[in-house]
């Protein structure tokens, strides 16, 4: 633990670009990153992209094994399901569903986070420690269980599970924003703006959010894998997104039936949703590793 | 000082369980379908029925005389009936409960005989080859969906070598008299004379679920453990430790195992909510008959007074165990005492 930080360069670089530095300097996570954003790009534009419609069904190629094996199609390079839907476009489809709506699912739970973290976080006293202890006990009820109870009440369907997500990751946002804004107003150049006269709501904006972002990128790719995840179970559990809907989770479910004649109907969703977790979780391991480098450094 | 602590616990606790059984109250109001069927369970209620029973649940009255009959009802056990088999909701709840808890134990078990030393060997290793062959297989397993998982272990282990059997808990070839509801201990107490094929089998059937359900608590608690101990062997006291001429293994005994596995206690607590989720699925897909996999067919069977009893005991189980390991907790841990 150093107490002085010494420059001798003459230009220092600015904590974001260390960040960066420290972070691409990490292959697996570098590589992490490379899949995210290609994942990204196919949520967006698999309308585009898929070779098939992946929901029209062709019973002349019924379960057509993927194109490595002798029987298969050059035209269905992974193969067809158990309706003769291509299982590559179904899979590119797929990406908009589990990745995509988790993303925003995320996305949209970290915001109301921030919010309420924020509000949490600059008030004092019993109130906040009411609200504390509570929001520690939330943290503890089982997502699934809440999706469960949601889904009971609204009634099955994709939509319904990702508000049920939204909520289950809430109480955790509000918590780690919480935690990290009463870090950072124990910290002394805090009480330097505050004694400049700042208000609270400029040393929210302009002190703590532009220190604590590193945090809320970590805590949205945490969050990120556990929604990924989430969707997918649900969807397997026939709870969340529904039968012809191409969601990785759903499926798999929908392949069951076929796992002796067509093991790769199962395989591959699975794999994509493996490989889309493995991707979030290595550039969050790199992130937290860069930020702990920067530190040392 | 202590007890202090322990009653300001024991005050957050109850006002928990209040905030749960208002929870579990509304959602008779929230689920769809007729709010005195929610209530009770029963249904074709005849007219003159209706009549008795809105009087019984108090339904013409106040809310909070309804919570107030609601909650009565609860702790008499006189619990909602479910809507599929016509049974209070409670002894179902009880006669599935074991199972889960039994899974859930033994995987929390593996993932603690497994994860401890494999994160402490990460950690002394930091950067080596093991480290990262550990951290690697962390990570794997870390991110792999569970139910997919348990699928490609069926596929090998079941459907093509054959080995191991895919789903219950015990091959219907034995009958063994319930007395906890926990098969293990139930088999080794009974007098039957297969007493030994059926405990092999339970065995083999025990096998796939419980590696399953490990798999992601290992890895968390390898993970865990790994950063736990990183900081830990960083302090100064570890540097002063050696410099007074402790081997390696002696200051990793004396000063780093004691500091580092302490935060792991609390990680327990918390990964028992994990180990539940992940139970569910684990259930359905091995046809494992516990809270689980009854749940969610009472999803499938849109059947309310289960969800809504479901719910409140899974919470509960869940809540009272997070509660346990953290003034488990702040007894072994001074650090953590702030009374």
């Amino acid at each position: 633990m150093k107490k002085l930080r010494l420059y001798y360069e003459e230009h220092n670089k600015g904590p974001f670009k260390l960040l960066w530095k420290h972070f691409s300097q990490q292959h697996f996570a570098f590589f992490g990153f490379i899949m995210l954003l290609l994942l990204l790009s196919l949520a967006v534009l698999t309308p585009f992209l898929t070779p098939h419609d992946p929901y029209l069904q062709n019973s002349q190629l019924l379960l057509v094994p993927p194109s490595w094996q002798n029987s298969g199609l050059v035209s269905y390079p992974l193969g067809t399901d158990d309706l003769g839907r291509d299982l590559m476009s179904r899979l590119m489809a797929g990406a908009s569903y589990t990745f995509g709506l988790a993303v925003l699912a995320v996305l949209g739970s970290l915001l109301v986070g921030v919010i309420l973290g924020a509000l949490s976080g600059m008030s004092k006293g019993v109130k906040s420690s009411v609200f504390n202890h509570l929001l520690d006990l939330a943290l503890t009820i089982p997502s699934l269980l809440l999706a469960i109870v949601i889904v009971a009440v609204l009634g099955p369907g994709l939509m319904n599970t990702i508000w049920a997500i939204m909520l289950a990751l809430l109480p955790q946002f509000v918590h780690g924003v919480r935690n990290a804004i009463q870090q950072q107003l124990k910290q002394d150049y805090v009480t330097a703006y505050r004694l400049d006269g700042a208000s609270q709501r400029q040393l929210l904006l302009f002190v703590i959010f532009p220190n604590i972002w590193e945090q809320l990128v970590l805590m949205f790719t945490m969050a990120l894998s556990t929604a990924v995840l989430d969707i997918a179970a649900l969807g397997f559990l026939s709870i969340g997104a529904q039968s012809p809907t191409a969601e990785w989770g759903s499926m798999i479910a929908d392949s069951l039936d076929s796992i002796y004649l067509a093991p790769w109907t199962v395989a591959l969703p699975g794999l994509m949703i493996f490989i889309t977790v493995l991707a979030v979780n290595l550039v969050g391991d790199g992130i937290r590793v860069a930020m702990k480098k920067r530190r040392e450094n | 000082m202590m007890f202090h602590y322990l009653l300001r616990r024991m005050f957050l606790l109850s006002f928990v369980f209040v905030a749960l059984t208002v929870f579990a109250f509304s959602l008779g109001y929230l689920f769809p379908g007729d709010v005195l069927g929610n209530f009770t369970g029963l249904r074709n209620i005849s007219p003159a029925e209706e009549i008795v029973l809105r009087q019984q649940l108090g339904l013409d009255e106040s809310y909070w005389q309804q919570y107030i009959y609601f909650n009565q009802r609860i702790i008499d056990g006189n619990w909602a009936l479910s809507f599929s088999s016509q049974q209070n909701v409670l002894d179902e709840i009880i006669n599935v409960m074991p199972a889960t808890l039994e899974l859930a134990s033994y995987a929390l078990l593996i993932s603690l005989v497994v994860g401890i030393p494999l994160g402490i060997v990460a950690a002394v290793r930091k950067d080596k080859w093991l480290d990262k062959l550990i951290s690697g297989f962390a990570l794997v397993g870390y991110s792999i969906p569970i139910f997919w998982w348990a699928l490609l272990l069926i596929m090998v282990f079941s459907l093509t070598l054959g080995w191991l059997p895919t789903s219950g808990r015990l091959s219907v070839l034995y009958e063994i008299p319930t007395f906890s509801g926990f098969m293990l201990p139930d088999i080794l107490l009974s007098n039957v004379p297969y007493s030994e094929e059926a405990l092999f089998d339970a065995i083999r059937h025990l096998l796939l679920p419980s590696l399953v359900l490990a798999t992601y608590p290992t890895t968390v608690m390898i993970r865990f453990t790994r950063e736990s101990m990183l900081d830990v062997l960083e302090q100064n006291y570890i540097k002063t430790a050696r410099a007074k001429g402790l081997t390696r293994l002696q200051v990793l005994y004396t000063h780093g195992l004691r500091n580092a596995l302490l935060p792991v206690t609390r990680q327990v607590g918390l990964q028992f909510s994990t180990l539940i989720t992940l139970a569910m699925i684990t259930e359905v897909i091995f046809s494992w008959p516990g809270i689980g996999r009854w749940l969610i067919d009472s999803i499938y069977q849109r059947n309310f007074p289960a969800i809504q009893g479901g719910v409140l005991v899974v919470s509960s189980l869940v809540i009272a165990v997070n509660m346990f390991t953290e003034i488990l907790h702040t007894l072994l841990n001074p650090l953590a005492r702030k009374f």
